[in-house]
């Protein structure tokens, strides 16, 4: 039921006899004059059809639904398309950790042919120029039991571990140059500049990600001693660098070993008897089992206990 | 409502199926006689329409005028889209056609008119004695005429198609290319506004 049809109400039809049908049904209309129709006729014969005006153009041409919903789909995937090619032309990926294959290493994966090598590996095995000089490490005179001459021996620990962060840093740009070098003259593919950056800035992360950790590592080591100055405690050498000392005569024979070529190297290895070789292996262990942190020290060379990696980690 | 003096609205009865088509055949060949039958028809009809739409017999009788030679303007169109025999000849009702484009065509004069005159004919109810203005400017013929022409120009047509012409509502909503639900909307505002202006005469519906 309509709202036409509906009875009679306040708002309902207007119902018959009611005072405002009544008001209404006063309102007449006039018939048409005589002769009416002999006007249109004549107005009808007069219109000719090439004097009507032509409709006038649609506003848009008209075209179907699926034509709108498929152009709304192209421009949405061209946008989307759009924003992550300037996304990866800007290196916003990268920074998000999301990998962003290059086009000749997808090329490569798919035909199988030729190996992904546009993007060189860390230099790591590559042969460079020798390492800068070490900066002199920290040396501690007597016990250490004064706040005064822990903050000192930090401070000191401090210098010396920037020095070496440095020395890193020189030693991965150098290998990286000389790895660019090595491959350019070997005639194999070298990487773009924008392959380089993106290399070197992984490479940093890695870096400044393994500082970081060693540097919370510290903190937390440096709390235990600084409590235990408060304490009343004297530290020694191995309490703050968190290894024994090596020896001098130890020391000689590492560098002596280590100065060798490598086929010399391992000559001189089976020159030492038995007993000198089973002290350098333990001390070795040692000295490994010292800087990686949650590994048990071997049994035959006790480490002191600690947490934490030593501070010149 | 039709006055006495008016003949029953012819066009409202339905022709026969196929009827109209046949006549747009007729009047697509150019047919000076059935355009005479159409105008014998449907005219009176629209100029009721247009009259009480627009409150002048001579502008009506442009609104007739003008709707009929547009049906004789667009019948090689109508014919083509409505073969007689087909079904979309059954379909086709050249009464309904007429109705709208007058209907239209009123409404148009009466927007065109109040952009000339600048004056302001609000689409929603509002609150003011209608009927009092109206009356007061001395310009009405009676209450009943003030009260129609008071009221915005498609609430008008509504009152108009569904009163007067007494057209169903689906239909009256076709004449005005409304669907029902908007047109049963406005139609109660129609109402209602007419039901305020004659309680604002002291004379409660």
């Amino acid at each position: 039921m309509s709202v036409n049809e509906q009875p009679s109400g306040g708002t309902g039809p207007i119902a018959p006899g009611s005072p405002l049908a009544r008001v209404l049904d006063g309102y007449g209309a006039p018939d048409l004059p005589a002769g009416f129709a002999d006007r249109v006729l004549a107005a009808a014969e007069a219109r000719r059809p090439e004097s009507l005006a032509p409709l006038p153009e649609l506003r848009r041409p008209a075209r179907t639904r699926r034509w709108r919903i498929g152009q709304r789909i192209a421009i949405g995937v061209a946008s989307f398309g759009a924003l992550a090619t300037a996304a990866a032309a800007t290196g916003l990926l990268e920074q998000l950790a999301i990998p962003v294959p290059s086009a000749k290493t997808v090329w490569a994966s798919l035909t199988g042919s030729a190996p992904a090598a546009a993007a060189p590996e860390p230099v790591v095995a590559a042969a460079g120029p020798a390492p800068a000089p070490t900066p002199a490490p920290v040396t501690i005179e007597g016990p250490i039991d004064t706040p005064e001459e822990l903050q000192e021996t930090f401070r000191r620990v401090d210098q010396v571990r920037a020095g070496r962060r440095e020395e890193r840093r020189t030693i991965i740009d150098q290998r990286i140059k000389s790895e660019i070098e090595r491959r350019r003259a070997a005639g194999l593919p070298v990487p773009t500049p924008e392959e380089e950056a993106r290399l070197r800035a992984k490479i940093e992360q890695a870096v400044t990600a393994r500082e970081q950790r060693a540097d919370a590592a510290a903190a937390a080591r440096r709390e235990t001693l600084q409590r235990k100055v408060e304490n009343g405690e004297a530290l020694t050498r191995e309490d703050v660098t968190g290894r024994k000392p090596v020896s001098p005569e130890a020391r000689e024979r590492f560098r002596g070993l280590r100065d060798l070529p490598p086929g010399e190297r391992a000559k001189a290895w089976r020159d030492l008897t038995p007993e000198e070789r089973r002290l350098i292996a333990e001390e070795l262990r040692a000295r490994r089992a010292a800087r990686l942190p949650g590994q048990p020290a071997p049994a035959p060379a006790p480490v002191p206990p600690q947490d934490t990696p030593p501070p010149s980690e | 409502m039709n006055t006495a003096t008016e003949p029953a609205p012819a066009i409202l009865s339905a022709p026969p199926p196929g009827d109209d088509a046949a006549w747009a055949a007729r009047l697509a060949a150019r047919d000076a006689a059935a355009l005479r039958e159409m105008i014998a028809r449907h005219g009176a009809a629209l100029h009721r329409v247009a009259y009480r739409m627009t409150g002048d017999a001579h502008e009506a009788e442009d609104i007739v005028q003008e709707a009929m030679l547009r049906l004789w303007d667009h019948a090689p169109a109508i014919a083509a889209k409505h073969p007689v025999g087909s079904q979309a000849a059954a379909r086709l009702m050249l009464g309904g056609w007429l109705q709208r484009v007058a209907t239209n065509l009123a409404i148009d004069r009466l927007r065109r008119a109040r952009r000339l005159s600048g004056g302001e004919v609000p689409e929603e109810e509002d609150g003011a004695p209608l009927a009092d203005e109206v009356i007061e400017a001395g310009e009405r013929d009676n209450l009943a005429r003030a009260l129609v022409l008071a009221l915005p120009e498609r609430q008008r047509a509504a009152i108009v198609l569904t009163y007067y012409e007494e057209l169903p509502n689906a239909e009256a909503a076709e004449a005005m290319d409304m669907n029902i639900k908007a047109f049963e909307s406005l139609l109660h505002r129609a109402r209602t506004a007419l039901r305020q202006a004659l309680t604002a005469q002291g004379d409660a519906p």
